[in-house]
This record gives structure tokens, C-alpha cells and sequence, in this order.
């Protein structure tokens, strides 16, 4: 008995501390907001799923795997979107969806940033996302905002009225699971 | 003249709108696609009016500078622009939060040919000749 007794307690420990360092699955909750904007073209993406593992005590133990279907997008226009979704633009029957994972989160100022690979129509580029997370009565909010060059998706011709810099403004939600 | 133009302006404004929120119902019921948030009932009624007062007062100053010819510019102007006008719904952005845009055109389009429709329709009972025939 007392053989197994403090192996079998410090492997308690162990994994009971273990535990403690695995940071918090959060699952998305309704009324999210993937919106993106610039001098002419703006509109959201209306589906947006995916895994936030986050510890705001532990960044580094993060981790961020999400994926916005490219069709649902809406610029508020019927044309427009028929537009955005042709192979000019997202292509989506051929890309569907827009991927971002994220490989490293660290606490910046009062908020975190997130790089990771975003991988728009095909082609995949590290992004950094800065980012804040908001404890709220349900749960908690993550909102940031940053700005990418369509140019460098090849998403739409290069020039012409829509800007290369495309501004992001994510907000979502979130609930413990 | 203007009398008899605005009266007819008014009424078919009027019934005109009254078509326009009888088919938005409609249109509602088959394609299920709200956009009463942005072409409410009044909002219909109200442009449906206004349309139907400026053809009233296109309608007097055509038939003043042009006398007898006054009439068929005017029937001209009104079906040209009421055509010209569907550029509008067509470029139209409408709130993010709203479903399906791409059936917007279809809702607005017809409506926007109703006032030409109900003034041509009842313009002899208001107007039998803007301009005396010899």
C-alpha cells in the first residue's frame, strides 16, 4: 500500500497542477461580428466557428483555431456580394473557407496579440492580431482589429476602386464550455 | 390644371402605395425576406406619394411650355425615369444585419413602375384632354 501510496500522489499533483496550466476552452455564443471595411467595400462575414482555448493568466498555453465561411459573406448588396464570392475576388467555390490559427499569443500592453497563419483564397501569410478579452456576466468578449492587403490573398485585381488595406474589426462573444 | 393634376398625383400616389405594401406582403409570404426595416409600410405609401405629386407638377409645367405636345413628353419622362430610377434599388446598400440583399431588387423593382402605372390607369377620370382638342 504505502508502496503506491506516494507515487500515486505526486502523480495526483502532477496532474492536478497540470490542469491548472490548461487554459480554458471558451465557446462562441451568437451575436459575433466579423466585419470588415475600407474607402469603398465594406461589409461581415455572417459564419464564423472554431476552437478558443484561452487563459488570460496564461497566454502562451492559448490557442486559436477558427474558420469564417467565405460564402457568407455580406456587403448589403446583392450584386456586390455575388461579386465577392466570384473567382476575382474570394473564389469561394473553390476556397470556402478563410482560416486563421494561431501559433503564438502573448500579453501586449493592456491587451494580448496573436500571430498565427492567415490563409485567404489559397494562400497562407502570418498575421498578427492585437487583441482585448472582457470578462462579462456570461462570459467574456474578445474584440480586435488589424488590417491586411487583399493584394497579398491576390483576393480582387490589384488597384481599382476597392483599397489594398482592408480593416478588420472582430468581435465575439464567447461562453465557458 | 394643377387642380386636376394633383388630385390624380395624390390618388395615384395613393393607390399606388397601397399596391406597393400589397405586394411587399406578398413578396414577403413567397420569399420570405423582410425588408420592412428599410421600405416600411409609410415609407412605400409616402415615396408612392411623392412620386405621383412631382408627375402632377411635371405634368401642368410640360402641358404650359409645351401645350399640345406637353402630354406625350410627359408620358415619355415618366415611363424613362421611372425606368432610370431602378438604378437606385439596384445599387442600394442595405444594413449588414439584413438576410438574403440579392431578393431587394426584386421586392423594390416592381414598385417603382406603380405610380406611372395608376396615373396612366386613371388619368382620363381626372384629365380627359390636358390640352383642348381642336
Amino acid at each position: 500500500m504505502n508502496k503506491y501510496f506516494y507515487p500515486a500522489l505526486a502523480a495526483l499533483v502532477l496532474l492536478g497542477s497540470a490542469y491548472t496550466f490548461v487554459a480554458t476552452s471558451w465557446q462562441i455564443a451568437d451575436g459575433y461580428s466579423i466585419g470588415f471595411s475600407s474607402n469603398d467595400a465594406g461589409g461581415v462575414f455572417k459564419t464564423f466557428k472554431g476552437v478558443l482555448v484561452f487563459d488570460e493568466q496564461n497566454p502562451a498555453a492559448s490557442k486559436f483555431d477558427v474558420t469564417i465561411d467565405a460564402a457568407s459573406i455580406n456587403t448589403g448588396n446583392g450584386l456586390q456580394n455575388k461579386h465577392a464570392k466570384s473567382d476575382e475576388w474570394f473564389d469561394v467555390a473553390k476556397y470556402p473557407v478563410i482560416h486563421y490559427t494561431s501559433s503564438r499569443i502573448v500579453k501586449a500592453g493592456s491587451g494580448y496579440q496573436v500571430t498565427g497563419d492567415l490563409e485567404i483564397h489559397g494562400v497562407k501569410k502570418p498575421v498578427t492580431i492585437p487583441f482585448t478579452f472582457q470578462k462579462t456576466a456570461k462570459g467574456a468578449v474578445f474584440t480586435g482589429s488589424f488590417t491586411v492587403n487583399r493584394s497579398d490573398f491576390h483576393v480582387g485585381k490589384p488597384g481599382g476602386d476597392v483599397a489594398e488595406q482592408i480593416k478588420i474589426d472582430i468581435s465575439v462573444p464567447v461562453t465557458k464550455q | 390644371m394643377f387642380k386636376k393634376a394633383l388630385s390624380l398625383g395624390i390618388v395615384s400616389g395613393f393607390l399606388a402605395g397601397m399596391a406597393g405594401i400589397i405586394y411587399a406582403h406578398l413578396y414577403y409570404s413567397i420569399n420570405e425576406a423582410d425588408f420592412s426595416k428599410v421600405a416600411s409600410s409609410i415609407r412605400v405609401i409616402m415615396s408612392s406619394l411623392a412620386g405621383g405629386v412631382l408627375a402632377a407638377i411635371g405634368f401642368t409645367l410640360l402641358n404650359k411650355w409645351l401645350k399640345r405636345n406637353g402630354e406625350i413628353v410627359f408620358n415619355l419622362l415618366f415611363s424613362i425615369l421611372s425606368f432610370a430610377s431602378l438604378l437606385m434599388p439596384i445599387a442600394f446598400k442595405l444594413p449588414t444585419s439584413l438576410e438574403t440583399p440579392e431578393l431587394f431588387p426584386g421586392m423594390v423593382i416592381p414598385m417603382h413602375f406603380f405610380p406611372a402605372l395608376a396615373w396612366f390607369t386613371l388619368k382620363p377620370l381626372f384629365i380627359r384632354h390636358a390640352y383642348p382638342v381642336a
